[in-house]
């Protein structure tokens, strides 16, 4: 059985990348299942999807813990402590990034010791399809590195889109980006050398009592949601050209995060920690001094 | 003290008085509004120093006393049957801030078909909410629980609410004789509420009741509420040791009655079981050994208590005043639960009885006493039985034929 | 941090709620922000943006009761965006939640308990799918008990924090995921909206407004505005919502500018009951520059064009207008 788990942030399309791959397999004759985890349904936050994919009957359910391969469909969510994507990941197992990054530069910048793959999914999205959502891609990848077929890829695609969109040109031009993707990567061989997990066991304990003071679930800290790092959502940052900016104080008063500041020359700027890429303030600076430009997130950016 | 002649309305309105409550949001429902009734008349009179305000629903009333009591008011509050279903959801989520607001459910029988007279569907179905749950017979246990209902929730290592169960008609509305205590003799025994856990005030925001992702994070809060009402068993016998100190009555998770000695034991709860020790006095003249077992603190469920109780009879009946539809007596599988692994335990025979507020004669006492000893006898528990009479299923044809069921 | 003119904390006690004068443009706007980035809300909120700024107006002596919706998750543990202190109740009862603290605070207060230094405004903050169905009930009784609370209400047009489907506040051929626009039924959602100031207003408030995240000059000067009342304070912002309505997160405030501008949202307030426009175009633009931007609305433009419904959206809103005779 290979297990597949898919990482990415709400309306990017994870949770459609691993029905493309459950029907896929489903078509090609694999027992399968697929299965979404999400917190709530947000934009931007972390969404987990998983598929199954096997010659018996699976007897599984539920999130996969010990993946044999994972798609990183958001590069940024490697960095996010929470999320953890490749968190389980079988010795031998590959991990696809969707990255412009090397392989051996994503491995060696995210410390993953299994199979490392690249493509900048991101990059092949906004050219073939106009918008960064990444669900046929990203199925598309994962498609190939299990080895299923061309034939039952795209009628997966056909199948799944068919449910969502009416749009006969935007649906073609996805099956075209997901046969694209599918051709994009040369596979690299499973091999997995145990079946452990990285993971170390962990042990059921017994909790002790706390009293209501610690353990009502309420928050005495205050102001504290800027730790959660909400820059790590953009796919494009907002980009200032000063030499036009009048100090109007628009952009300031049209951000829905708080996240343009004033320094003390009255100029405003960007909280890149936070900023979630919405673009509000290009669209709304009546002077042109804000444009938008592709994110391509590395440690450098996040954090200033 | 004086001792006055109260209904269990009454009775509970006085503990409401005596423990000096600060806050009521009601919302009125037959047969608990003779309690707010009088509450409303006590504050408008002046003898009170309470806020009352009559809200829109039950689940609002919830929602404002649970609210209150995360200000860090004493809340106090009274429903019964459909109200406490329609403010359902509250209860799991006022009991999971932690505020302990002590709440009366006058006991009443669960539509459809709607009913105005008592059985435990209502109160049982709350059992899993978070609130602890303590069930009165008397009218004086009524007043003596409500004072020590707060002391119990409102103990640091309990921080839970509580409910108070009365039955409808045959306790709320039934003047018996209550002594009612002096309130520099209550503030004695109950101090101020002054949470450390739940306010709202300028200086200190805090964020009450934030949302989780993920099953750990949601798995530590609930299980910590759980050993918060795990805990409630040795405070609560901490305030039933004081309680009677103050107050010279005497309390505890469970009540026996002939106990000793006893080979058949009935287990009831609520204002019924004054009935099953009638019956257990005319068992006893006809030579056979019984005794009755009320419990009286279901959540937390006391299995300690009750196993040191009747592990070694020989027969125990769960007479149960509700009915698990599908399943059968709700306290029937709770004490079953409790006694499975012991190395000593009685045959356990079921009864479902009194639904809706259906008496339990003297005759249906002794069928059920006669069941338990054949029980023994023939060593079967057989299966359980709704104590239902001939009579009364000539009456029920009667009706029918009125309704033009043929 | 995003901290500019944030108030100096003081040790508590003394934190000092700004005094605020009306404002006259966008650069009047207080610096302070009181709710701070990294929630978990869309890139874009429209509501988000409408929750700042009346957040600026409230200061931070304040609890938000807030019900069931898309901003239940402001607040995940351990994180909180606010300052101030805050409640999470359910869906069917945040004014009930308000009551019991705002009588709760009194009466700690009257006792002597609480330092009346340490008394807070108390703010509901509810969705459409609250404010408009759920939660009617409760907050008619509020209003009718003359609660001195707020009530910010985020109405983005549908149940969002689940997916967008329809609501009570759901406009007339609107596609939502309980509405999709089929074979049967092309133009989506076949109900009005309600008009919830007017069922708010029924109860004469003394203070009642519809705000625009657009428009936060407006905004802010009717929180100060509505200060001097003591009682229900009640405020409907129309918030853009880029999944639920089919919008590039940047179009937010230019969706709620058009709202304004072709009649669809009507700036007003209430004081006891008499209505006042706030804000009046001068020209109205046509409704349909404002659907044929939006996802929710494109089945009406194609693959056939739905003459007769669009015609109706652009007469109720004629409609109205001639009704408060502003229809120059």
């Amino acid at each position: 059985m290979y297990r597949l788990r898919f990482h990415g942030r709400g309306g990017q399309g994870a949770r459609v990348a691993s029905k493309v791959l459950g029907t896929a397999a489903f078509l090609d004759g694999y027992y399968a299942q697929d299965f979404p985890l999400y917190g709530a349904e947000r934009r931007g936050a972390p969404v987990a999807a998983s598929t199954r994919i096997s010659e018996d009957p699976i007897m599984e359910r539920g999130v996969i813990s010990a993946p044999d391969i994972v798609i990183v469909m958001d590069e940024t969510l490697l960095q996010d402590p929470l999320t953890m994507p490749v968190s389980g990941i079988k010795q031998g197992g590959i991990v696809l990034i969707n990255t412009a990054h090397s392989p051996e530069e994503a491995k060696v910048e995210y410390k993953i010791t299994a199979q490392v793959l690249t493509l900048d999914i991101t990059k092949i999205g906004l050219d073939m399809l106009g918008t960064p959502i990444l669900s046929t891609l990203a199925g598309g990848v994962a498609a190939r590195i299990v080895g299923l077929s061309e034939d039952s890829l795209r009628d997966a695609v056909k199948k799944i889109l068919s449910e969502i969109i009416t749009d006969k040109r935007l649906l073609d031009k996805n099956v075209a980006a997901a046969l694209y993707c599918f051709n994009a990567i040369t596979p690299a061989k499973i091999e997995l050398k145990t079946t452990d997990t990285i993971k170390k066991k962990s042990t059921v304990i017994s909790v002790p009592f706390e009293p209501a003071t610690v353990s009502s679930p309420a928050i005495n800290a205050t102001g504290n949601t800027p730790l959660r790092m909400t820059g790590n959502w953009r796919v494009f940052r907002p980009d200032w050209n000063y030499d036009s900016c009048t100090r109007c104080m628009i952009c300031v008063a049209r951000c829905p995060d708080g996240c343009i500041l004033v320094n003390e020359d009255g100029y405003p700027y960007t909280d890149y920690d936070n900023c979630k890429g919405c673009l509000i303030c290009v669209e709304e600076c009546p002077t042109n001094s804000l444009g938008k430009v592709r994110e391509v997130h590395t440690k450098k950016v996040i954090g200033k | 003290m004086r001792k006055e002649m109260l209904t269990g309305n009454a009775a509970a309105a006085w503990g409401v008085r005596l423990a000096e409550v600060d806050y009521i949001p009601v919302y009125p429902i037959t047969p608990q509004t003779e309690i707010i009734e009088t509450l409303a008349k006590w504050i408008s009179d002046g003898v009170m120093d309470s806020r009352y305000v009559t809200m829109d629903s039950e689940h609002s009333m919830l929602t404002a006393a649970g609210s209150a009591s995360a200000t860090g008011a004493r809340a106090f509050t009274a429903t019964s049957s459909q109200g406490l279903l329609y403010g359902f959801e509250m209860l799991y989520a006022v009991a999971g801030w932690r505020v302990p607001l002590v709440m009366v459910n006058v006991s009443r029988g669960l539509s459809s078909p709607i009913t105005l007279e008592p059985d435990h569907n209502d109160v049982l179905a709350a059992r899993d909410t978070g609130f602890l749950q303590i069930h009165c017979e008397t009218c004086q246990e009524v007043l003596d629980s409500i004072l020590m209902a707060y002391r119990l929730a409102e103990d640091e290592r309990v921080l839970l609410p509580i409910i108070v169960n009365l039955d409808g008609f045959y306790l709320s509305f039934t003047r018996e004789p209550v002594a009612v205590p002096d309130v520099e003799q209550v503030r004695n025994f109950l101090p101020l509420y002054q949470p450390k856990h739940a306010f709202f005030k300028a200086s200190q925001p805090m964020a009450q009741s934030a949302a989780v992702l993920g099953g750990s994070s949601y798995s530590y809060f609930k299980y910590q509420m759980h050993m918060a009402s795990q805990n409630a068993l040795a405070v609560y016998k901490e305030v039933c040791d004081e309680f009677e100190t103050g107050f010279g009555r005497n309390y505890d998770t469970i009540e026996g009655y002939m106990l000793d000695g006893a080979e058949y034991v009935l287990i009831m709860t609520n204002s019924f079981s004054t009935l099953g020790k009638a019956a257990v006095n005319n068992a006893r003249e006809r030579g056979i050994k019984a005794g009755l077992l009320r419990l009286r603190l279901v959540r937390p469920f006391p299995v300690a208590d009750l196993k040191a109780a009747i592990s070694r009879k020989k027969a125990v009946a769960v007479i149960d005043q509700n009915i698990s539809i599908g399943k059968g007596g709700i306290l029937h599988s709770e004490i079953a639960s409790c006694l499975y692994n012991e190395k000593h335990r009685p045959l356990l025979l079921s009864f479902i009885a009194g639904l809706g507020g259906k008496n339990i004669s003297p005759d249906e006492f002794e069928f059920i006493i006669n069941k338990i000893v054949t029980g023994v006898d023939t060593e079967d528990a057989g299966t359980a039985q709704l104590i239902y009479t001939d009579k009364e299923w000539q009456e029920m044809g009667r009706l029918k034929r009125m309704a033009g069921k043929g | 941090m995003a901290g500019n003119g944030e108030i100096k904390e003081d040790g508590g006690k003394g934190v000092k709620d700004m005094v605020m004068e009306r404002i006259k443009s966008i650069k009047d706007i207080p610096p302070e922000e009181n709710m701070l980035p990294g929630t978990p809300a869309c890139a874009g909120c429209g509501g988000l943006l409408a929750l700042r700024h009346c957040m600026k107006a409230l200061g931070r002596k304040i609890v938000i009761v807030n019900a069931a919706g898309c901003f239940t998750l402001l607040t995940i543990y351990p994180y909180t965006p606010f300052k101030n202190s805050w409640l999470y109740t359910a869906m069917a009862c945040a004014p009930a939640g308000a009551q019991g603290i705002r009588d709760a605070l009194d009466i700690l207060i009257k006792k002597g308990r609480l330092d009346p230094e340490e008394d807070l405004k108390v703010v509901v903050l509810t969705g459409d799918g609250s404010a408009y169905d759920m939660s009617l009930s409760s907050t008619s009784g509020a209003i009718n008990r003359n609660l001195d609370f707020y009530y910010i209400c985020y109405d983005n047009e549908s149940y969002g924090n689940t997916g967008v489907q329809w609501s009570g506040a759901t406009p007339f051929a609107s596609k939502t995921g309980t509405t999709p626009p089929g074979r049967i039924c092309p133009i989506g959602s076949e109900l009005a909206k309600k008009d919830l100031f007017a069922i708010w207003n029924s109860h004469k408030p003394p203070y009642l407004a519809t705000i625009s995240p657009a428009h936060p000059v407006d905004l802010i000067n009717k929180f100060k505005k509505a200060e001097q009342y003591k009682g229900p304070k009640l405020f409907i912002a129309l918030s853009p919502c880029p999944p639920g309505w089919g919008i590039d997160s940047s179009y937010t405030v230019k969706l709620a500018k058009l709202a304004v501008d072709t009649g669809v949202w009507a700036l007003k307030e209430a004081v006891f009951g008499v209505v006042t426009h706030t804000v009046v175009p001068k020209r109205f633009k046509q409704v349909e520059e404002y659907l044929q931007v939006q996802g929710r609305f494109a089945h009406l433009f194609k693959p056939v064009r739905q003459e007769a419904a669009l015609n109706k959206i652009q007469e109720e809103v004629n409609e109205y207008w001639n009704r408060h005779k502003l229809l120059l």
